[in-house]
């Protein structure tokens, strides 16, 4: 494999090109919504439909779609009651809604060690972090792994606490035969453009088994309106989705499972060859299919700053997600007690590299990709 | 049955012809698809979908026509109400003194924000915030005033600005109706620390969902806003994706504005001061053809301030005797209305541990069981104003003109 893959084009690790293809699909939808009979532009007949097509995704829960994954947790927490005085554990290692939807109601983030390899959060670490103020736990997967929900559906069962699922990024995965968004009481997908199921915009649902949890939640994301227009049984929030979303997601709903699957065996492909280098201070993630989504696909690399700059250098963009654990970032610095450390969050931080493994890859791209990081590992270093 | 002015009208066939929605844009959004069909389509060439460079454009061009120093597109009104409240430094458990009488956003902003509201009532003919009754609300705990500019025009903001500094206040606006609306010269928004704007589909400037945004001439209330909306980076996020990895400095939540919504405005903006036009003449027109209709309590009236003003139309309410018949009668009618707003802030439920009775703000309760507003859009016609003024006289009268 030659760099003539690329022909002086960087691989992009956020495509630029991912609805191409729907191009005229788009724009055909944006003047439809804006002159359609009815004027009906958010929360509709589309986004309801948009609803009922998911829950065959997610063996019948319930899909309620808001404005993102963010807003998504932060109705369920909001839901469950979760304010002031009350401790939700969360990992050390992930995005910032971990930490913020907590810290914006008003309770405290409690953050706990993740696993070394898959980074997720280690359940062991999760139950030593609860304490009679533990209103919830609130483990989220990571990259391309599922967190350890069995053991966290004990734990929560365990200490009577509430069991929140940041499924985020992994719409589409499935642990033990059990969709990724069901595993917690209430879990959350984000439509984000970049997820395995994103769209052209802001958007997110939240997905649960519990009835009454979904009604609580669709009046809370219209502003607590539960019944009548303009009376607001609760303080609810504006986390609506548009209906322009709706109608884009509902045409790439059936591209779905092809696209996951060509994420899918591009992580496979990726996870083959890097399985030698591991001696070579290059890890993959582990293999297989179970408790896997492909949303974003990471190695740990012991050099990792300078495997970025030799992909870099030869037309690969890789991408470093979360250089500092969430209890190192000044927003959450008052939820770090002093002299608490998190070693592993801090190994990923320090050795996490994500690769391109968007479905519109080539084959000869995959290769490529995947020879470069091989020969960064043999020893070739980039100039 | 002989219709009276007191009863239940019938009388000949209703005309069912042609229909007069509340709300649509349909056929000034096909004017403008040109223009919105261009700014889509740099949305796709460019190929990021939210807080991408077609964001970045609004805010600049916002910015330019407002005449903010800064504006931050953001994902709805309510939105960019609590990321104000917060980049103002509202405090938990400080109170902010509202309207009674407003949408639902004034007051969940403040609580939201971690902040408590303290309603006042309002001023009956303009449905904006009685500085006397502000005043009134103010407490040692109070550290914010909000106004909002409901309908038509601004709150009386020489005399609250002046209660603000009395009492030492931070003065916010809710503007969210407001586009258009000066002070002065100065736009709403802009005659205290800041204001909003949103952008929800029926507004005066619409999108095709909800958007919103914040404008202030405050340079670090706009850095703290922008950060907030983004998670709480403060680096480089708008048109970077990479800037994901940035550290988080705030408690901020994901309020990122679509490109496709930010197409639509900037596709749209070239023709909002002719839409501002129109709805002005179309105001006149109502207000012409219903001046001496009986039943009708009060018509629109626009206060005399001791500034000059900018009123914009963004709602047409009228406050009617057997508000709710007239609703349902011009439903009947295919006549769409709303009714803005059925139930005071301080009497909603989710307010009730606050402890206001009904009785405590007057003017606010008694709007709220005569306003309707009628059918009020930019497609809307002068036949459809004589079918929506001849059914009005028609349900108080029995007789379609005088």
């Amino acid at each position: 494999m030659t760099e003539a893959v690329t022909r002086g084009r960087t691989i992009p690790f956020f495509a630029p090109d991912l609805f191409e293809e729907d191009r005229e699909v788009l724009l055909d939808l944006v003047r439809r919504t804006g002159t359609v009979a009815g004027q009906r532009f958010i929360l509709g007949e589309l986004t309801a439909a948009l609803e009922e097509a998911l829950r065959v995704t997610v063996d019948g829960a319930e899909v309620v779609a808001c404005s993102s994954g963010t807003s998504g947790l932060t109705l369920i927490l909001t839901a469950m009651g979760v304010g002031p005085g009350d401790e939700v554990v969360v990992p050390a290692y992930g995005c910032a809604p971990l930490g913020n939807t907590v810290a914006n109601l008003g309770a405290t983030p409690v953050f706990a060690d993740i696993d070394p390899v898959t980074m997720v959060v280690d359940p062991a670490e999760v139950e030593r972090a609860i304490t009679p103020r533990t209103r919830a736990v609130m483990p989220a997967h990571m990259f391309s792994v599922m967190a350890d929900m069995p053991a966290m559906r004990e734990i929560a069962r365990r200490h009577g606490v509430r069991l929140v699922e940041d499924s985020a990024v992994a719409q589409g995965g499935v642990l033990q035969g059990r969709p990724a968004g069901t595993w917690g009481e209430a879990g959350v997908f984000s439509f984000v453009q970049v997820k395995t199921f994103g769209t052209a915009g802001e958007g997110g649902a939240v997905v649960t088994h519990d009835a009454e949890l979904a009604r609580v939640v669709r009046g809370l994301r219209n502003h607590g309106q539960e019944g009548p227009r303009f009376v607001h049984q609760r303080v609810g929030i504006n986390s609506r989705f548009d209906e322009l979303q709706a109608a884009f997601q509902l045409h790439r709903l059936p591209g779905l499972a092809a696209r996951l699957e060509r994420r899918a065996r591009i992580a496979a492909y990726y996870t083959e060859r890097f399985a030698p280098l591991a001696e070579r201070g290059i890890v993959p993630p582990p293999p297989g299919r179970d408790g896997r989504c492909y949303y974003v696909y990471s190695v740990l690399a012991e050099e990792r700053d300078a495997l970025e700059r030799h992909l870099a250098a030869h037309g690969v963009a890789s991408h470093v997600y979360y250089p500092l654990p969430l209890p190192h970032q000044p927003a959450f610095a008052r939820f770090a007690p002093p002299g608490r450390e998190w070693p592993h969050a801090r190994a990923a931080s320090r050795r996490q590299l994500a690769l391109p493994v968007n479905p519109h890859l080539t084959d000869a791209e995959v290769e490529y990709v995947a020879d470069t990081v091989c020969a960064f590992a043999a020893g070739g270093r980039a100039a | 049955m002989n219709p009276t002015a007191a009863g239940p009208v019938t009388g000949p066939a209703p005309d069912r012809s042609r229909p007069v929605p509340f709300f649509t844009q349909a056929a000034s959004f096909e004017e403008a698809w040109p223009d919105i069909r261009a700014r889509v389509t740099e949305v796709i060439d460019d190929g990021k979908y939210s807080h991408g460079r077609q964001v970045g454009r609004w805010e600049e061009a916002l910015a330019e026509w407002t005449g903010a120093r800064h504006c931050v597109a953001v994902n709805s009104g309510t939105d960019a109400l609590v990321l104000l409240l917060r980049a103002c430094g509202l405090e938990p458990g400080d109170e902010v003194v509202v309207p009674a009488f407003s949408f639902f956003a004034t007051a969940s902003s403040v609580v939201l924000a971690g902040g408590r509201p303290v309603f006042a009532d309002i001023d009956p003919v303009t449905y904006t915030l009685d500085p006397a009754s502000a005043a009134d609300a103010v407490t040692a705990r109070t550290t914010m005033l909000m106004p909002v500019h409901l309908f038509c025009q601004l709150a009386d903001m020489g005399a609250l600005a002046r209660v603000a500094e009395r009492h030492g206040l931070t003065l916010v606006e809710d503007s969210a109706e407001a586009i258009g609306m000066r002070w002065n010269g100065v736009h709403a928004g802009l005659l205290g620390a800041g204001g909003v704007l949103s952008f929800f589909p029926t507004k005066t400037l619409g999108a095709l969902g909800d958007a919103g945004a914040v404008l202030t001439d405050d340079p670090l209330i706009a850095e703290r806003v922008a950060a907030l909306r983004h998670h709480g980076r403060t680096a480089r996020t708008l048109a970077h994706f990479p800037g994901i990895s940035s550290a988080t400095e705030l408690n901020g939540v994901n309020s990122k504005m679509d490109d496709l919504q930010a197409a639509v405005l900037l596709g749209k903006l070239p023709r909002l001061a002719g839409a501002v036009r129109r709805r002005a003449a179309l105001a006149a027109a109502y207000t012409e053809r219903l001046r001496d209709v009986p039943g009708l309590l009060r018509l629109p009236t626009l206060a005399v301030r001791e500034a000059a003003t900018d009123a914009v139309f963004y709602v047409y309410l009228v406050e009617a005797e057997r508000r709710d018949a007239l609703a349902a009668f011009l439903a009947d009618h295919g006549v769409g209305t709303e009714t803005y707003y059925p139930v005071p802030l301080h009497l909603q439920p989710c307010f009730a541990r606050l402890g206001y009775r009904r009785g405590r703000f007057p003017h606010a309760e008694a709007a709220c069981e005569r306003t309707l507003a009628l059918p009020f859009h930019p497609d809307l016609t002068d036949a459809d104003l004589d079918t929506v003024c001849g059914l009005v006289r028609r349900f108080f009268t029995g007789r379609a003109a005088a």
